[in-house]
């Protein structure tokens, strides 16, 4: 054997290297950390975590300039009711990491050459979704909990450590990341369908953000509640920290008439969530399955 | 090392526009070798390597991996198998390490044994250095990166779609250089467009047309089938005659390279091979008197002239 430049190489070609069976959950693992390796080094990730922090950080430092006695009085002297309104957005952050790592998650596969590289190893299309899904999961994660430091860092700060409700906090945390996960299952369905990855991304954000805000305004505006919304269900995030919580109001806007303001309680949200995963998360992996390379 | 396999029996593909991809593809292949898969753009090629790996799913038929259709088992199927499809593209965020490190780990290797698979692949392959990002590689580092994750755990099957695209010329008989050390105990498929590379490295050839399989045979019996029709001479002072004053009647074309080289054409037959270069050295000393290099264009069209009337 030469090299390329012709120097005799003395390495064997043939490699007696003893290979062991994998299991599915070792694939699972290795899929998994692959995936992470790959999105810890995207400057979508980079991008994403750094305005999260940068955000949550101003938000913090305005409230800091106004000081502790303004913030402890707008927020009705309650740490509750300061971190409900803190985490107030932590769904759009959500939305936003379900699209830029979900949407294009699958659909790379086949619109560029990753997938002639992992779709050709021996590996189950099922575990490699499942592998993708719980990277994305993890990063998405990670952007939510700098957002959840922040507004804990806020709490502490303003109405100190013992009167911050942790309990409920990791509650929330919880509904986050649940909310996360069937974000991510919608996203993944898309990216399993289409084939360009902007357009996943694309069609992800769209169908989170505005398809959901706006279908969800319709059905209240016809005084009807939008249980159907995973937008919807997401304001259970911060329904469990909110101690004056209202399911629904009736806003009077002429005789007879009144406009419903409904708001998910977190029994709610936590079935409309769990619904969306256990829906979306299976079609996206039959769809993935059966897609085929024919670009 | 255990033995490898490949087949594809009664195998079609229609896609939902055009014509069928591949009509009743049957073929097998066991034990060591290299077969080497010809045709021009849309013969159907890469579809037949994309649904031996379980990439696409048949219309018709049957592909099988070491026994295994893929379409019931792909995990089974590709366990032993190392497939180069075409431009196969790790993240381009991981390093080379990395890229190949999933692959070894997902065959079964053990962390050390995947260090000793990398280290012998970038012996084998020049590989840029370990640590460099996929994202900053030339196409031709690209293309032995990915050439490298076939070799990743020492398959017995490879299957190759055009594994020297992009190399350049030392690169080229590099891998080639490999191929033929490795078909001694593996079994290759490897589909090109180049017909000297292919006839370097195979022992047996496949030639496919519109989907549909025009010869199967050894490549010495297709280069019987494939009669070059054209020299190229040589001579080893100037000439300046008129090549086709004295070629009359024997070259049906003669275009002059140089002062010195002319490429004649003619009818192919032996009879007339042998009256042009005795022509030619009348002309004074002749250096050089060689078949053109031959492009599979130029073949591929005598081979489907030839098996026309038997079809």
């Amino acid at each position: 054997m030469s090299t390329a430049t012709g120097e005799a190489s003395s390495v064997p070609v043939t490699a007696r290297v003893p290979r062991r069976r994998v299991s599915d959950l070792e694939q699972f693992a290795i899929v998994t950390v692959h995936q992470l390796g790959h999105y810890f080094r995207t400057n979508r990730f980079l991008g994403l975590l750094g305005l999260a922090a940068v955000v949550s950080a101003l938000t913090l430092a305005f409230q800091v300039d106004a000081g502790v006695a303004t913030v402890q009085f707008e927020q009705l002297y309650k740490a509750s009711e300061y971190l409900s309104n803190f985490l107030m957005y932590t769904g759009l952050w959500i939305v936003l990491a379900a699209a830029l790592f979900g949407g294009d998650a699958l659909s790379v596969d086949f619109s560029t050459g990753a997938g002639y590289y992992m779709l050709v190893l021996p590996i189950r299309r099922s575990v490699l979704l499942a592998g993708r899904y719980a990277a994305a999961s993890l990063v998405t994660l990670a952007v939510v909990g700098v957002t959840y430091a922040f507004a804990a860092g806020g709490g502490v700060y303003f109405f100190g450590a013992r009167d911050v409700p942790w309990d409920r906090l990791a509650e929330s945390f919880g509904i986050a990341a649940l909310f996360s996960l069937a974000a991510l299952s919608v996203a993944f369905c898309v990216s399993a369908y289409v084939r360009s990855p902007a357009a996943g991304v694309l069609f992800t954000l769209v169908a989170l953000y505005v398809g959901f805000t706006t279908l969800q305004a319709v059905v209240e505006l016809a005084g009807y509640e939008p249980w159907f919304s995973l937008t919807y269900a997401g304001g259970a995030m911060a329904a469990v920290l909110d101690t004056d919580f209202i399911h629904v109001q009736a806003i009077p806007v002429g005789e007879d008439q009144y406009y419903y303001l409904w708001a998910a309680t977190v029994i709610e949200g936590l079935e409309i969530m769990a619904a969306y995963v256990a829906i979306f998360l299976p079609f996206s992996a039959y769809l993935y399955q059966r897609k085929e390379s024919t670009g | 090392m255990s033995m490898g396999s490949f087949a594809v029996r009664d195998l079609s593909k229609s896609f939902r526009t055009g014509p069928p991809a591949l009509s009743n593809l049957t073929f097998e292949f066991e034990g060591a070798g290299a077969v080497g898969y010809l045709g021009p753009n849309g013969a159907g090629k890469t579809t037949t390597l994309k649904l031996l790996v379980g990439l696409l799913r048949p219309s018709r038929g049957h592909a099988y991996l070491n026994g295994v259709d893929p379409q019931v088992s792909r995990r089974r199927a590709l366990w032993d198998v190392g497939a180069l499809i075409e431009t196969p593209e790790p993240y381009p965020t991981l390093n080379v390490y990395e890229a190949l490190d999933v692959v070894g780990r997902s065959r079964g290797l053990t962390r050390e044994s995947v260090d000793r698979e990398v280290d012998r692949c970038h012996e084998l392959l020049d590989l840029p250095p370990l640590g460099y990002r996929i994202g900053w590689l030339s196409k031709g580092q690209l293309q032995r990166v990915a050439i490298a994750s076939t070799l990743m755990g020492d398959p017995t099957v490879l299957l190759l779609d055009e594994p020297t695209s992009g190399l350049d010329p030392a690169e080229r008989v590099l891998v080639r250089r490999l191929l033929k050390a490795l078909k001694r105990d593996h079994l290759i498929l490897m589909s090109s467009h180049q017909m000297l590379e292919v006839t370097e490295v195979c022992d047996q050839l496949i030639f496919l047309h519109h989907g549909r399989m025009l010869l199967q045979d050894r490549v010495e019996g297709v280069a019987e089938r494939i009669r070059p029709r054209a020299v190229d001479v040589e001579f080893a002072r100037p000439v300046s005659a008129d090549p086709m004053t004295v070629l009359r009647g024997v070259a049906s074309l003669v275009e002059v390279l140089s002062d010195r080289r002319w490429r004649i054409r003619f009818d192919g037959s032996e009879e007339t091979r042998v009256r042009l270069l005795s022509l030619c050295q009348g002309l004074g000393p002749v250096a050089q008197f060689a078949n053109s290099s031959l492009i599979l264009e130029e073949a591929y069209l005598d081979l489907i002239s030839a098996t026309a009337p038997e079809s």
